[in-house]
């Protein structure tokens, strides 16, 4: 315990001079790139590639999701209580329902998404002294309460006298075995297997099998991304979008579909459901994200906004472009006969 | 003398391992004595003993290999209809309440209890995780909870199958249940500390030495070697 207690000072003083050095890096960098030209700074600024983090995707995704409240908060199957009654004013009511809004918010939070992790490969020592002394691994874990999981040290001793840090695997079945988080398994349920996984979702039960995958793995683990990957395949193949929305996985849903460039159907379904704001803003979006796209070069060179945007769009990229300019069309009717009447 | 046994069998199938009894006691009737009117489902002939035996072998192995079908058909409709399989049990006890736990088990080897539980009555009724409607019975429409064998009456043996049925249902997917919600807030990924990114190896293992500079081939300093055996000649050979 002493011993993991001194290694762990020492990465900790060796992660803070590493700090230092990349610090120092990181100024004679900045020093060197105010000396370069302009044009250079306008195009980091106009930002590389948007991240589903930023400020901009992000409200455009929560305008999309929607918030209908009696989907977020329809009944739950949990304890039975007796009903509670209130009697209240319109100003109370009025304020409920604010602070309903507020929870539903709350509750329709999107999951991260993040690239893949990397493995983990390290040797910390090699003591071939070590060697068949035993048949079975052992591993160390630092059990401490109060640091994040991602900072705990987990190392394995092989039996033939290698220390290595455990791999992603083993780290979260052994944190999961130290710190136990509720309904997650240590081993993941069968349901994530690719039979069942269709099973589930011939029964339209999409929502739930990502709700599983949030409490199961964690968030940038491989399982996360590939059942993540098939349910929004699955999705957009049969088209059941609405399925998502007004819940915390169509943000990620639309993020997925955008950057696979496959946004015709959620755009048809959109218009469909007569939602045509929504579908300037995931146009919109789509310029964002891939920039050097025709129908992004056309936009910007004719500032298009509005129902323009999705003309270009149709036109430009889409497969489905007549369905796409008839809902048009049919919209600018009605526009029409609203503003004559 | 002819022994006339009464045996009150309520539903229509046999019990599976009744028969092995009543094929022990010889059971006959006589035309000349006055014959009491047996009810419908009275069994006294050694031959339809022999039917039904036959009969409850082909029922054993007629739903074993697909459970599910038995709630399909006829026979399952016309017994319980619409009602779950438990419904209308009422279990035997002394007193006004019921005691906590159910019977441990109704069928001991060959031997079936009187009054046995909704499960063991029905041999065709199998408890197995691709049975969703059969376990959908045993599962509350308003709290999602499993109901305890208090109320549907089964015995302990046949409430664990039942748990671990409904468990590894709800594992495959078949089974719905209520997930809790996950919190994602303060929490960083960028895998940058030393527990889960790369640490650089020690320069000495990039030159390609051995971990230990003691793990290879160390030759001792010669002076030091002569320094040493000087302070100990007195003890060296």
């Amino acid at each position: 315990m002493a011993a993991l207690g001194t290694a762990r000072c020492l990465f900790r003083s060796y992660s803070r001079a590493k700090n230092v050095q990349k610090s120092k890096q990181m100024l004679a960098r900045c020093t060197t790139r105010t000396l370069c030209s302009a044009t250079q700074d306008n195009a980091l600024s106009d930002g590389a590639k948007p991240q589903f983090t930023d400020p901009a995707v992000q409200d455009i995704l929560t305008r999309i999701t929607g918030l209908d409240l009696q989907k977020v908060f329809r009944p739950i199957k949990q304890e039975l209580k007796p009903p509670t009654y209130k009697l209240m004013t319109d100003e109370q009511l009025q304020q409920a329902m604010e602070s309903a809004k507020e929870e539903a918010k709350k509750l329709l939070q999107m999951p991260p998404v993040l690239p893949e992790r990397k493995p983990i490969n390290d040797v910390l020592s090699e003591d071939k002294i070590l060697d068949g002394m035993d048949t079975a691994k052992y591993v160390f874990t630092d059990i401490t309460y109060d640091i994040p999981h991602r900072e705990r040290f987990i190392v394995v001793r092989e039996p033939n006298g290698t220390l290595r840090k455990a791999t992603w695997e083993e780290r979260d079945r052994l944190i999961q075995t130290y710190f136990p988080k509720d309904k997650r398994k240590i081993v993941p349920p069968l349901i994530f297997k690719e039979e069942n996984l269709k099973m589930v979702f011939s029964q339209d039960r999409h929502e739930d099998v990502l709700n599983m995958c949030l409490v199961q793995f964690e968030p940038d683990s491989s399982d996360y991304i590939r059942v993540h990957a098939a349910t929004y395949e699955d999705l957009e193949k049969h088209g059941k979008y609405e399925l998502l929305r007004s819940t915390r996985h169509f943000g990620g849903m639309t993020w997925y579909l955008v950057n696979a460039r496959r946004v015709d159907g959620l755009i048809v379904d959109l218009l469909k459901r007569e939602l045509l704001q929504d579908a300037v803003s995931l146009v919109s979006l789509f310029h964002m994200v891939h920039p050097h796209s025709e129908s992004a070069q056309e936009a910007a060179s004719q500032q298009a906004t509005g129902t323009d945007l999705l003309k270009i769009y149709a036109q430009k990229e889409s497969q489905r472009a007549g369905y796409i300019e008839l809902a048009l069309q049919a919209y600018e009717q009605i526009a029409d006969k609203s503003s004559a009447a | 003398m002819y022994r006339l046994r009464w045996v009150f069998v309520p539903w229509s199938s046999p019990y599976k391992t009744n028969l092995s009894i009543l094929q022990r006691l010889p059971v006959r009737t006589c035309p000349g004595l006055p014959l009491l009117v047996p009810p419908s489902h009275f069994y006294c002939k050694a031959a339809s003993l022999h039917e039904d035996a036959v009969q409850a072998a082909e029922a054993l192995s007629r739903y074993k290999d697909r459970p599910w079908d038995y709630l399909e058909s006829e026979e399952y409709i016309e017994r319980y209809g619409t009602s779950p399989v438990w419904e209308g049990y009422r279990r035997n006890h002394k007193g006004g309440i019921p005691p906590q736990k159910t019977r441990k088990t109704c069928i001991r080897g060959d031997k079936i209890c009187g009054n046995p539980c909704p499960i063991c009555r029905d041999p065709n009724i199998i408890i197995h995780h691709q049975n969703v409607k059969l376990l959908q019975q045993f599962i509350s429409p308003h709290t999602g909870m499993v109901y305890d064998s208090t109320q549907t009456g089964v015995c302990m043996k046949q409430q664990k199958k039942l748990n671990e049925a409904i468990t590894t249902a709800q594992d495959h997917g078949l089974l719905p249940f209520q997930i809790p919600f996950v919190e994602y807030s303060g929490e960083d990924y960028s895998n940058s500390h030393d527990a889960v990114g790369t640490t650089p190896s020690p320069p000495s293992l990039t030159i390609g030495d051995t971990w230990y500079k003691w793990y290879s081939e160390m030759t001792p300093d010669e002076n030091q070697v002569a320094k040493v055996k000087k302070t100990y000649k007195a003890y060296l050979k």
